[in-house]
Formats: C-alpha cells, sequence, structure tokens
C-alpha cells in the first residue's frame, strides 16, 4: 500500500512537470516530428514506390527510436539534475529504498511517454497516409519488453553520471547508437539480436505492418526478446548498483 | 529517557585517486536522548557534514556503528530510514519546479504516508513557516530564505522521531534567521522532536541547543550541556582594566604564564583577558603587574559566550 503512494507521488510529480512544461514537450514533438518527415520524405524521394515496406518500416523504428530516446534520457538525465538539485539524496533517504523509487519513476514516465508517442505516431500515420496496426494489446507488452534494455542502459549511464559526473557528451552519441540498432536488419546481421532494440523493434514491425497478433508470433524470438531485455535491464541495473556504492563510499550522492 | 540516536566509533576516510586520503571523521562516538536538541559545532572541515550524511546512510562510513532506536542503521538501512528526516545544505534538497504545497505533498508520499491523512499537518506547517502567500508559487521564484525554510518544512512533514539539520541558517539574512531559530526553538520547547544540527555559527548553538559537541579536525572536543559550559568558562573567565600601558617584559612574562592570555591595547587603556583557575592565580597576574608603571582599575569576571569558549577550545585542540 505504501508502495503505491510512493509511485502516486512520483507519477504526479511527473504530471505536473509536463503540465507545467507543456511548452518543452510540445516543441519536442514537433522537432521529432519534423526530423521524421525529412527523413520520411527523403527516402521516398529516393526510393520511390518501390520502398514501400521500407516507408512503413521507417514509420514504427521512429516511434521505436523516440521511446527509446525518451526512456533513456528522461532517466540518465533525472539523475544528474536531482544529483545538482540535491533532491537525490532525499530519494535515498525514503524508506521504501531508494529501487522503489526509481523504478517507480521508470513506470510513471513510461506511461506519460506512451501517450507521447501515441499522439506522434498517429501524426505520422495521418501525414504520410500509411496506417499501421495499432493493436495495443499486443503492442503494449512488446514495446515495454523492447524499452526495458534501454532502461537498462539508462541506469548504467545514470551510474557513471553519479560517479564521473562529466558523462553528458555520452549521452548524445549513444542517442545515435540507438537509430543504428533500430535500423540495421537482424535478419542480415544475426548478432543484432544479441544487442538491445533490434529484435523488438523486429516484432514490433510484424505486429504493425504485417498484422500479427502477439499470439501468432514466433515462440523463440519472444523468449529470446524476454532474455535479451531481462539481460540488459539486469546488467545496467546492476552496474547502477555497483556505481551507487561507490558514490556512496566517496560521498558523491549530493555532489555534481 | 530514551536513546534515540548512538554514534560509536564513527570515522570516515576519503579515499582520493590522486594525492593522499582524508581523515574526515576520526572515532567519534556520542548518544542523543528523546527529545534532546544537540548542536555540532566545529570550524570549516570539521567533519559535521560528514557526520551527519554518516548518520543518514548516505555516505558509507570506514568503520564504526550507527544505532538509531535500537535499529542498526548500516545493516537495516529502510527501518532506520523510518526514523530520519533530514536537509543537507540549505536551500537545495527541494523541487524547484514545484510549489511550496506541491513539494510538501511529494515528500509525504515519497515516505509512504498518505496525503490526504496528513493534509492537516501541511497546512499547519505552511502556517508556521510563512509560506501561506507563495503556496502556489514554484519554489524557484522564491526567495533563498524561503527556500530554505520550504526544506526544513518538507523535512518536517515526513513526520520522523529524528531531524537532522545541517547548517540550517547558512546564508540568511538575519530576520530570517531568527524567524528560522524561533520555530525550531518552540518546536524542541513543545518535545516535538529530537533535532541534531550542525553550525558553525556559536550564536545559533547557543540560542536553541541544550547539549553542544565541539568537533574539531574530526574529533570530538567536547560534549556538555550548554549551560555547563558557559558556567564553567564563566568561573574562569576574566578581565583585568588596565590604566596606560604595559612593559613589553611585563607583556611578556604575563604571556609565559599564561600562554592563552590576551592583551589589547588602546590609546589610554589595556585590556587584559584571561582564563585564572582560583584566587592564586589571580594574585600572580597582579604581581606581575605591579612591577611596571600600569595601575589596575578593575578585575571583572567576564560573561562568556558560546563563541570564546569555543574558539578557546579549538585553539587549545590545534597546539
Ligand atoms: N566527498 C568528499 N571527498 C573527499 N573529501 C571530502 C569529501 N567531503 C568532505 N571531504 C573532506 O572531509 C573533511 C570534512 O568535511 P565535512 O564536509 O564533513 O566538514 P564540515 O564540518 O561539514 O565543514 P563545513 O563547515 O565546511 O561544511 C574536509 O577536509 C573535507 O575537505
Ligand atoms: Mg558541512
Amino acid at each position: 500500500m505504501r508502495h503505491l503512494v510512493l509511485f502516486w507521488a512520483l507519477l504526479k510529480k511527473e504530471y505536473i512537470y509536463l503540465k507545467r512544461y507543456s511548452f518543452n514537450t510540445i516543441s519536442g514533438i514537433i522537432t521529432i516530428y519534423l526530423v521524421f518527415l525529412l527523413i520520411f520524405y527523403g527516402v521516398k524521394a529516393l526510393g520511390g514506390a518501390n520502398f514501400g515496406d521500407t516507408l512503413e518500416g521507417i514509420v514504427v523504428g521512429f516511434m521505436v527510436w523516440t521511446f527509446a530516446i525518451f526512456a533513456y534520457s528522461d532517466l540518465s538525465w533525472a539523475m544528474i539534475q536531482e544529483a545538482q538539485q540535491g533532491t537525490l539524496e532525499q530519494l535515498y533517504m525514503s524508506p521504501l529504498g531508494f529501487g522503489w523509487v526509481a523504478i517507480s519513476r521508470v513506470a510513471a514516465t513510461f506511461i506519460f511517454n506512451g501517450f507521447i508517442v501515441v499522439l506522434l505516431l498517429l501524426l505520422m500515420m495521418f501525414t504520410t497516409g500509411k496506417w499501421l496496426h495499432l493493436d495495443f494489446l499486443s503492442l503494449t507488452p512488446l514495446i515495454l519488453l523492447t524499452v526495458a534494455g534501454v532502461y537498462g542502459i539508462g541506469f548504467l549511464m545514470g551510474g557513471l553520471a553519479l560517479v564521473f559526473k562529466q558523462v553528458q557528451s555520452a549521452f548524445q552519441i549513444l542517442q545515435f547508437v540507438f537509430v543504428f540498432l533500430i535500423a540495421a536488419p537482424p535478419d542480415k546481421l544475426p548478432f543484432m539480436k544479441f544487442l538491445p532494440l533490434s529484435m523488438g523493434t523486429q516484432l514490433i514491425g510484424k505486429v504493425m505492418i504485417g498484422g500479427v497478433p502477439l499470439t501468432q508470433l514466433p515462440l523463440h524470438d519472444l523468449l529470446f526478446l524476454v532474455g535479451n531485455s531481462a539481460f540488459y535491464f539486469g546488467l545496467g541495473f546492476l552496474a547502477f548498483k555497483l556505481f551507487e556504492g561507490i558514490a556512496r563510499d566517496r560521498g558523491l550522492l549530493g555532489h555534481y | 529517557m530514551k536513546l534515540v540516536l548512538e554514534v560509536k566509533e564513527l570515522t570516515k576516510v576519503y579515499k582520493q585517486r590522486r594525492g593522499e586520503n582524508v581523515l574526515a571523521v576520526d572515532q567519534i562516538s556520542f548518544s542523543v536522548w528523546k527529545n534532546e536538541v544537540v548542536g555540532l559545532l566545529g570550524p570549516n572541515g570539521a567533519g559535521k557534514t560528514t557526520t551527519i550524511k554518516s548518520i543518514a546512510v548516505l555516505i558509507k562510513p570506514t568503520g564504526g556503528e550507527i544505532w538509531i532506536d535500537g535499529v542498526n542503521a548500516l545493516k537495516d538501512q529502510k527501518r532506520s530510514l523510518e526514523r530520519i528526516a533530514a536537509v543537507l545544505e540549505g536551500n537545495r534538497n527541494i523541487y524547484w519546479r514545484l510549489t511550496p504545497k506541491e513539494n510538501l505533498e511529494f515528500f509525504v508520499g515519497l515516505q509512504g504516508h498518505s496525503v490526504r491523512r496528513t493534509r492537516g499537518y501541511i497546512d499547519e506547517l505552511i502556517e508556521l513557516f510563512k509560506l501561506k502567500e507563495k503556496q502556489n508559487t514554484p519554489a524557484r521564484k522564491l526567495s533563498r530564505g524561503m527556500q530554505q525554510k520550504l526544506a526544513i518544512a518538507c523535512a518536517l512533514v515526513k513526520q520522523t522521531e529524528i531531524l537532522l539539520l545541517d547548517e540550517p541558517t547558512l546564508g540568511l539574512d538575519v530576520e530570517i534567521s531568527y524567524e528560522l531559530r524561533r520555530i525550531l526553538k518552540e518546536m524542541a520547547q513543545r518535545g516535538e522532536r529530537t533535532i541534531l544540527l550542525s553550525s558553525h555559527d556559536m550564536n545559533v548553538v547557543q540560542d536553541i541547543c541544550e547539549r553542544v559537541i565541539i568537533i574539531n579536525h574530526g574529533r570530538i572536543v567536547t560534549d556538555d550541556r550548554v549551560e555547563n559550559l558557559l558556567k564553567l568558562f564563566r568561573a574562569s573567565a576574566y578581565r583585568f582594566k588596565i590604566e596606560g600601558r604595559l612593559a613589553q617584559e611585563q607583556e611578556l612574562a604575563l604571556k609565559r604564564r599564561f600562554p592563552l592570555l590576551e592583551v589589547e591595547a588602546t590609546d589610554h587603556r589595556t585590556y587584559i583577558d584571561a582564563d585564572l583557575e582560583g584566587s592564586n592565580e589571580i594574585y600572580e597576574v597582579i604581581e606581575i603587574l605591579k612591577g611596571g608603571q600600569a595601575r589596575i582599575e578593575s578585575i571583572d569576571h567576564k560573561e562568556p559566550n558560546l563563541e570564546e569558549i569555543f574558539l578557546q577550545i579549538v585553539k587549545g585542540d590545534k597546539r
């Protein structure tokens, strides 16, 4: 019960931020949307009609990328910001444990990001005329699984930021690495499916473009995705715990 | 009385990648009883913040134990955190984009407490800290003093047994500093909380605390009730008022005999401040003064304040 109370408090705070800084949110969406249009019509002009599948792939890939960027930057930037404000130490003093605080925050932002991404997706589909299958029942767990690996990376970077402080430039580089992970086809590059995002993006594509429901996706692919995400999430969280220990030892939780 | 906080041989060494290790806290031990208000007094770098953060398990100590209400804080962090709230370094610790009211509600939730059931207390705190007018203004637009008050209110709203305050009045203008002191003092007098506060401002400690622990170079120099310290020093602090100036050899003789003695000369007078034990030492001073031209106008008991006591103790510690 108390755990839910804490989750609710974090949800409420995120909501207030989103509302109070809606200008930032909206301008962010517009920027992403413009970049999307640039790429979409760029590819279309280059390849013409025989790129039909690719064009739909771009919509899916862009959606996953947006989700990944939101998930990842939210977590790692938040860590820096909270350390700067001195609120990170307060979060660490919650009797329900920082682990639960972090998970609640991730869950809260996932919900809000979900709404934003759906909005963006509708916008993208509307302007391009590429209407994809929006089977939310199948998509929600798939997206959650796909993005979980990214949250792992977010935790890793957050941990690095706690100890080494100046890691912003690495943050930005990673955003482009995500593009590669999403865009490179795992069929042609088999090792890709061992990296985060790749496998999940492929499965999401099958649901959205091919109209295949979750229950009819190959079981071994789904299990592979579960394993992959659990691995990256677990690894990231473990690394975070390690850096957190170092930060506690060096007295760095309140410094930035 | 109930023991609520026990610090046993707390030691913290900051290991540095370059250069020497820093021994910030060196085997500090002290206890705090329920409803006590204890001041942690010490100059910059004495180890106050390190001690407080160790109690709040934000820093991992190198050695020692911390017991909070019978709970081993280093082993059972969550349970000990139920009993602790802390404000570290003044006006940080709050969300600058949230209003005072939203901040208070958030910290209630962070503790896992129901906002609905705490509503009355939230309003009470807004009233007490005079935040009513600004309760719907984002915290970043408040003055530093207001932010600092809000940070303390956010710690209080968790309704924990123990309140840790690191330099609560640092950087505040006099008016707000007094207001804060008044609030803390009243809270202490009502016996609502157990407070451990650090400061290097002795006036703050003398004003609010019943007991003071003076630390320097990571070690405890004294741990006593404020009134005892004042009494102790009242008994031995003397001020000699002298017409004219001391001869050089007189001053040297005095300082040789009493190294901590201080001489201050104005145009027509000389003042000698000294800690003297018993009348024999007073006579010794008089004996030395008799040798020259100087005439003793008066010998007075000095009213000491904590600041002087602190300076003497810390000076003595350094030698
Ligand atoms: N994170 C850290 N890493 C390395 N050394 C540190 C760290 N924090 C504090 N120190 C050192 O430890 C010693 C004690 O510092 P601490 O901050 O506990 O003192 P303080 O009494 O709070 O001082 P102040 O009045 O300046 O706040 C100082 O020498 C300080 O330089
Ligand atoms: Mg300090």
